[in-house]
């Protein structure tokens, strides 16, 4: 017998015919750690999307999108409200500086997501009991000066983290620049009033008629509360400073819509009605204007032509549309009439300044143009009203003067909203006084409970370069567009003119959404990966594991992420003696035993389920 | 004589990831019948497609692999990637070994011996195996209908060797047996053999597809209708080779859709029920093969003429699916219209203008 | 199931072929892989017709040759069915690719070989190169040398090669036309026995995707020759199971057979013929005709060739004289210049104390039947070796010489 005597080492030992047991579902098997053959390691690092960043609350946009297109709406809604108390009012009135900054605005059409965030605030409406709670009470009182966005955010995120919270509003509804500064047909009241039961849902106090400087003092905040946030907003109109600007008939813009919104409007307009101003006010009072009865319309503005106009094109598109006629170019120099507006004395003008804010120059030399109208609303900005605040908290702006942190001095005292942004180069927007409002009660938690203050985190990488991306994946399809009010039916009706996407409108705009530079769980790295050596324990934005003991470093994952979010970074320096190949051929010893002896218990081990 | 009735599988087709204007992949499933450790190299095409292929088969399957570079880099003793049973068989018995096990499972299942549902029972066969010696056992497993997938990864040519021609080397393709010289400036002289067209015309029971790592679920989606097809399925993957085919690794899915868009793989799928060919895949866009070849050191010799010679290939492709052919395209099979590799701009201007 | 029809024991006057046809049946095999080449394809043509009656329940694949007749069966074996092959001639070399991955992976295929002359020229004969060729490849290997002997060999080896102990493809051999085409009286034996004799086919490591394994992975070099030893050792190792497996095989069908080598009148027999097969059927006539004359002349008839008893052999060949090995195969360029089995027993005599003189007779060639005169020709040369003490040369090309 030849193989009589024979003996197979042990390192050797053989299991039956070479026939291997199947590896381990989790773990792989372990003989080839192929990882040492990498130069570049993939690493998911999430890009901040454009969208998130241009928000000016920062709402996750990119996540509730995708969370939508999941039929997560309940998600989508919870995510949502981390930042924005009140979709279903900004879903209707925000100027989505999102949408401006949309990638997908590059590649076809911006992914519409004001009608979305309608979408998930109108399903939020709905819910018997909102998917916010109040924080644990931590015993401690705040004041909210003002109802607005601003103070509406700050009350509610103050709320969340455990504060006692009381609003101060000196009109009788609360509700600020929501109420007052926005028309129903944009912003039904139900819809403001429904968010604003929500804050009372959270516990807090709402004392309405009560102005501060009038009702309560400076020294009764300071005493009465731990902290108080001053969101008081800007509540007095700019003049023209035309002459003849005190005649009858002639009327501001944030006044005129505020007093039709709380219901206490006295104005009855004449036929002919002038607007004064580009902007989103003076679009919002043209508007109004031939609902409350006036049958010509015309907007005069300095800017000369409509691209000038610091105004949303499409909310410019509808009031042309409804039958406003636009003057541009023109400065009103004086109001003309007896006693009571007959007509307007315009000249031609231009900003002397590359944008809008700067100061106009008039030419008055040129001969004056004798414009006729009932009524004139001037629309040309607010300024805030701060008589009973401290002078040395004042600035030079009319505004309140505040540190980085939004805190006045080493008060206990903040401010938000535009009482402290105008002028200061941010947008005057309810999302932005939203996002202050936010970002000053989380300074104001931290104020109080000692720990140090953040200015607002700089975004590192914002994706706004389609080539990090892989376009591939996105086939090229149209924005989902919002039903609107036929413009014939819209003149003497309050009726929303923006309508409602539907469910499956939502899910396929938020299907757009090609979720830039942040792991939206799509699967393509996991499908494409060679070894595959990219885990999944779950299907969930950025939970996957590249099992670095044997990613070769082909960067196929990189290449194929439609968002980018993946990326190379460069291994250890394999210079330094690191041998690569080594262990990819290296048997660790007594393998060859225990994989024979794993053959051998193959019959034990229960059967794979199939 | 009293037999148990075989139970077959049937696996729910993956809905498309590009409906609409999603991206995103459906639900796979969670089993991994292949695993991570094997020694195929960074950015391996095949492994891509095995790695598709065994998700969408799931664990009741059964692998069989001829020689090739997914026997020879993949299942090594003691430590195999296959959490499936996996076997080799010779690189000529591609058809035949899995035909062989199909029909113990057959026999087994009708006989009381094996309890379950039939497995899926998938070849995964290289060119080599698939389009030359192994051909005949794979054409008899085909024509005997037995119940399994075989499926040709197409990395056209005999790779785990060192990079050598096979019938499925297209024109012009650099290997090491159809090198470019002075005499043969062109490299490879033959066109590839029609590998699936022979095979769905002469099985024409079968159900026979062509497909590409370019689709994923395209692929997988392929890989089920296969398998749920009742009988002998047919597939024939397009899976780029980076050693052989000499690009930088990221790009293999990239290259699996450029293929198609360049008309040099033709994507259809041959119903047998119908007899007849679907060819209503399209890719998104149609291009020049020099934006394909241009990638790929193996292309990198060529001329004008030769380019010219490619780019009537793939119109003559795009005219078997009944594609209108754009003029450029038509321009771009003249030599004139074109320059050599090494200045590939020219080229790409021709490419901009479709 | 499939062999209600054959329950009860009967004789039957059935050919070679039919014989192992009828085996394949009673082993109720699962998988059987066809191809046609004469003679063996009448095995096929039986089989069919069977499967066609429903006799048996088994898949019945026409292969496209016989390289995946060998991989079908391979397949087949490697998901845990009982499989049949077999080929003849020039078929046998057509798969000879598949001879060594089969043993490797430990398979106990059965292959039914009815020898025919390989090529060229095209000839029906019977020359045993064909399946001898591959007898290096890890197949339990023999002949049979008549049809009874064909059916019982089959089931024996189905019994050695699926014992776990051994796990090894088998070749069961039988001339062509001299054993596949000639009828001869066959016990059929009762289902019973056969149940009794041949437990199922319980491969331990199948192709089962609830325990999933991989089979004939890529080794490194160091890996090699553990796997070869196990499968060295597999081959000896089945020396005490086929032993133990003809014991069984008497106990329970009453057919007696030593495993290794058959003697005829060796007794006192100073002058043997060694050879393998059907030939042995003539050589027995042969020797008793000669017997009468007074010539001390007997047969050892090697009845499994691999594995090879060498012990065996040298212990009953060193009984005798002269060794005329009668080869009825091609050894171009061989040790003896003739056929190949005289180097096999020259090298299990070489370590006797009593070599007897060894002769190689190219005799039965394409075919042929070795006739009386040529017996007593092959005799003579012996007798005259005996008488001289030594060989005048190796190899007699019998029939073309004076």
């Amino acid at each position: 017998m030849s193989t009589k005597g024979t003996r197979i080492p042990d390192w050797l030992t053989v299991p039956f015919a070479g026939i291997t047991p199947a590896p381990s579902q989790e773990k792989g098997q372990d003989l080839f750690p192929t990882g040492n053959w990498r130069s570049i390691r993939p690493v998911y690092r999430d890009k901040l999307p454009p969208c998130n960043n241009a928000c000016g609350t920062n709402e996750k946009i990119q996540g509730y999108l995708d969370l939508v297109k999941r039929g997560k709406y309940l998600d989508a809604y919870a995510l949502i409200k981390e930042d924005m108390p009140f979709p279903s009012v900004t879903g209707r009135v925000c100027y989505h500086p999102c949408e401006q900054a949309c990638n997908r605005g590059q590649y076809d059409e911006a992914i519409s997501i004001r009608a979305v965030e309608r979408f998930l605030g109108d399903l939020g409406q709905a819910l018997t009991h909102d998917v916010v709670k109040a924080g644990k009470p931590n015993g401690k009182k705040v004041a909210v000066v003002g109802s607005g966005p601003a103070g509406h955010s700050a009350a509610y995120q103050l709320a969340r983290l455990g504060y006692k919270v009381t609003i101060l509003e000196k009109s009788p509804k609360a509700g600020g620049l929501n109420r007052g500064g926005i028309p129903d047909w944009v912003l039904p009241q139900d819809v403001l009033d429904r968010e604003i039961e929500r804050l009372v849902e959270l516990g807090i106090t709402i004392k309405t008629n009560c102005e501060v400087g009038k009702d309560v003092s400076w020294d009764e905040l300071k005493k009465n509360y731990d902290a108080c946030v001053l969101a008081v907003g800007l509540t007095e109109p700019n003049s023209v400073r035309a002459e003849g600007e005190n005649k009858a008939g002639v009327l501001y813009g944030l006044p005129f819509l505020r007093d039709i919104g709380m219901g206490t409007s006295k104005v009855k307009l004449g036929p002919r009605v002038a607007v004064i101003g580009g902007g989103n006010t003076a679009i919002d009072c043209a508007r109004e204007a031939l609902r409350q009865g006036a049958v010509e319309v015309t907007m005069i503005t300095v800017e000369a032509n409509p691209k000038e106009m610091p105004a949303v094109p499409e909310d410019l598109h509808d009031m042309v549309e409804e039958g406003v006629d636009l003057m541009h170019g023109r400065a009103v120099t004086a109001v003309l009439g007896n006693g009571k507006v007959e007509a307007l004395q315009l000249h031609p003008a231009r900003f002397s300044g590359a944008i809008n804010a700067s100061p106009i120059t008039v030419d008055k030399d040129a001969p004056a143009q004798r414009f006729a109208v009932d009524n004139v609303i001037i629309a040309v900005g607010q300024h805030a009203s701060l008589a009973w605040l401290p002078a040395e908290f004042k600035n030079e702006r009319g505004t309140i003067k505040i540190d980085r942190f939004g805190r006045l001095g080493d008060t206990k005292f903040f401010a938000a909203g535009d009482i402290v942004q105008l002028g200061s180069g941010q947008p005057l927007m309810v999302v932005n006084a939203v996002g202050d409002g936010k970002r000053v009660a989380f300074n104001l938690d931290k104020v109080l409970r000692g720990e140090a203050l953040q200015p607002r985190t700089i975004p590192i990488d914002v994706i706004v370069d389609l080539n990090r991306m892989n376009m591939t994946y996105f086939p090229h399809f149209p924005r989902v567009q919002q039903t609107l009010l036929p413009p014939v039916s819209r003149r003497r009706t309050q009726d929303e003119v923006i309508q409602a996407l539907t469910e499956e409108q939502a899910v396929e705009e938020a299907s757009r959404c090609f979720s830039c530079g942040t792991c939206n769980a799509c699967d393509n790295c996991y499908l494409v990966c060679p070894e595959p050596c990219i885990a999944r324990p779950e299907r969930s934005n950025g939970l996957y594991k590249i099992l670095v003991d044997y990613c070769k470093g082909c960067r196929v994952c990189i290449e194929e992420c439609p968002t980018g979010c993946l990326e190379g970074v460069p291994e250890l320096d394999f210079d330094t003696g690191v041998v690569r190949m080594d262990t990819a051929f290296a048997i660790s010893p007594g393998l060859h035993g225990r994989q024979a002896e794993e053959l051998r218990k193959l019959g034990d081990r229960p059967a794979k389920n199939i | 004589m009293a037999t148990i009735e075989v139970q077959r599988q049937i696996l729910p087709i993956l809905g498309s990831p590009n409906q609409g204007a999603r991206f995103y992949n459906p639900e796979l499933p969670s089993s991994e019948p292949f695993v991570p450790g094997h020694r195929t190299c960074a950015g391996c095409g095949p492994s891509i497609q095995y790695r598709m292929t065994s998700k969408a088969a799931g664990d009741n399957t059964i692998l069989v692999g001829p020689t090739g570079c997914m026997y020879v880099a993949n299942s090594s003793y003691l430590c195999t990637p296959y959490n499936v049973p996996w076997a080799h068989t010779q690189i000529g018995s591609a058809g035949s070994f899995t035909a062989g096990v199909a029909a113990a499972y057959e026999a087994m299942i009708r006989k009381g011996k094996w309890k379950g549902e039939f497995p899926n029972i998938i070849c995964e066969a290289g060119d080599g195996s698939a389009s030359d010696i192994g051909l005949a056992s794979i054409s008899g497993a085909l024509y005997r209908n037995h119940d399994c997938l075989i499926i040709c990864y197409d990395n056209e040519q005999y790779a785990n060797t060192g990079i050598q021609a096979s019938s499925r080397t297209p024109y012009g393709g650099m290997t090491t047996f159809s090198p470019p010289g002075p005499l043969v400036p062109e490299g490879k002289k033959l066109f590839p053999k029609d590998l699936a067209r022979m095979m769905a015309a002469g099985h024409p029971h079968c159900y026979v597809a062509t497909a590409s790592v370019g689709y994923p679920i395209d692929l997988m989606n392929k890989v089920r209708k296969g398998l749920n097809h009742k009988g002998a399925a047919y597939l024939m993957v397009y899976t780029p080779c980076q050693k052989g085919f000499v690009y930088e690794t990221p790009r293999s899915i990239d290259l699996g859709r450029l293929v198609v868009e360049c008309g040099l793989y033709p994507m259809w799928e041959w119903n047998p029920e119908k007899r007849a060919y679907d060819y209503s895949f399209r890719p998104a866009s149609m291009r020049p093969v020099s934006e394909y070849l241009k990638l790929q050191g193996r292309f990198g010799h060529l001329h004008a003429e030769h380019i010219a010679s490619l780019q009537k290939f793939a119109n003559e492709q795009w005219r078997m699916l009944g594609v209108q052919l754009p003029e450029a395209l038509i321009q771009a099979a003249d030599a004139k219209n074109l320059v050599n590799m090494a200045s590939a701009a020219q080229a790409e201007a021709v490419a901009q203008t479709i | 199931m499939a062999t209600t029809s054959v329950s009860k024991k009967r004789m039957v006057r059935i050919n070679g072929c039919v014989a192992s046809a009828q085996a394949a049946k009673y082993a109720d095999v699962d998988v059987i892989a066809a191809y046609p080449i004469r003679p063996y394809t009448a095995t096929m043509m039986a089989l069919a017709q069977m499967v066609a009656n429903g006799e048996l329940d088994a898949e019945y694949i026409v292969a496209d040759s016989e390289h995946s007749q060998l991989s079908i069966a391979h397949g087949a074996a490697s998901a845990g069915a009982r499989v049949f092959t077999g080929s003849s001639g020039v078929g046998v070399q057509f798969a000879y690719e598949l001879y060594s991955p089969i043993s490797g992976s430990r398979m106990p295929v059965q292959m039914m070989i009815a020898d025919r002359t390989l090529d060229p020229p095209g000839d029906f004969g019977s020359e045993h190169t064909d399946a001898l060729s591959t007898r290096d490849m890890g197949w339990i290997m023999g002949w049979s040398c008549d049809a009874q002997e064909a059916f019982d060999n089959h089931l024996i080896a189905y019994r050695i090669g699926e014992d776990p102990r051994v796990l090894l493809p088998q070749m069961v051999c039988q001339d062509g036309f001299f054993v596949s085409h000639i009828t001869g009286d066959v016990e059929l034996p009762d289902a019973g026995q056969v149940k009794e004799f041949l437990p199922p086919y319980k491969h331990p490591y199948p192709l089962d995707p609830r325990h999933p394994v991989s089979h004939g992975p890529q080794i490194m070099p160091e890996q090699g020759p553990p796997l070869q030893l196990e499968r060295a050792r597999a081959m000896e190792e089945s020396m005490a199971v086929i032993e133990q497996a003809h014991e069984e095989f008497e106990k329970i069908f009453g057919r007696k057979y030593d495993p290794w080598l058959e003697e005829f009148m060796t007794d006192d027999a100073e002058v043997v013929f060694f050879l393998q097969g059907a030939h042995a059927v003539t050589a027995r006539f042969a020797i008793k005709h000669m017997r009468d004359k007074g010539l001390k002349v007997g047969m050892v008839r090697l009845r499994t060739i691999r594995p090879y008893p060498t012990d065996r052999v040298n212990e009953v060949l060193s009984k005798f004289k002269v060794v005329g090995v009668i080869e009825t195969n091609m050894g171009l360029g061989s040790v003896s210049s003739g056929g190949s089995l005289y180097a096999e027993v020259c090298a299990a005599l070489y370590e006797s104390q009593k070599r007897p003189l060894i002769l190689s007779f190219m005799a039965g060639m394409g075919g042929e039947a070795i006739v009386l005169k040529e017996f007593y020709w092959m005799t003579q040369k012996m007798v005259d070796a005996q008488k001289r003490g030594k060989i005048e040369k190796r190899t007699h090309w019998v029939g073309f010489e004076e």
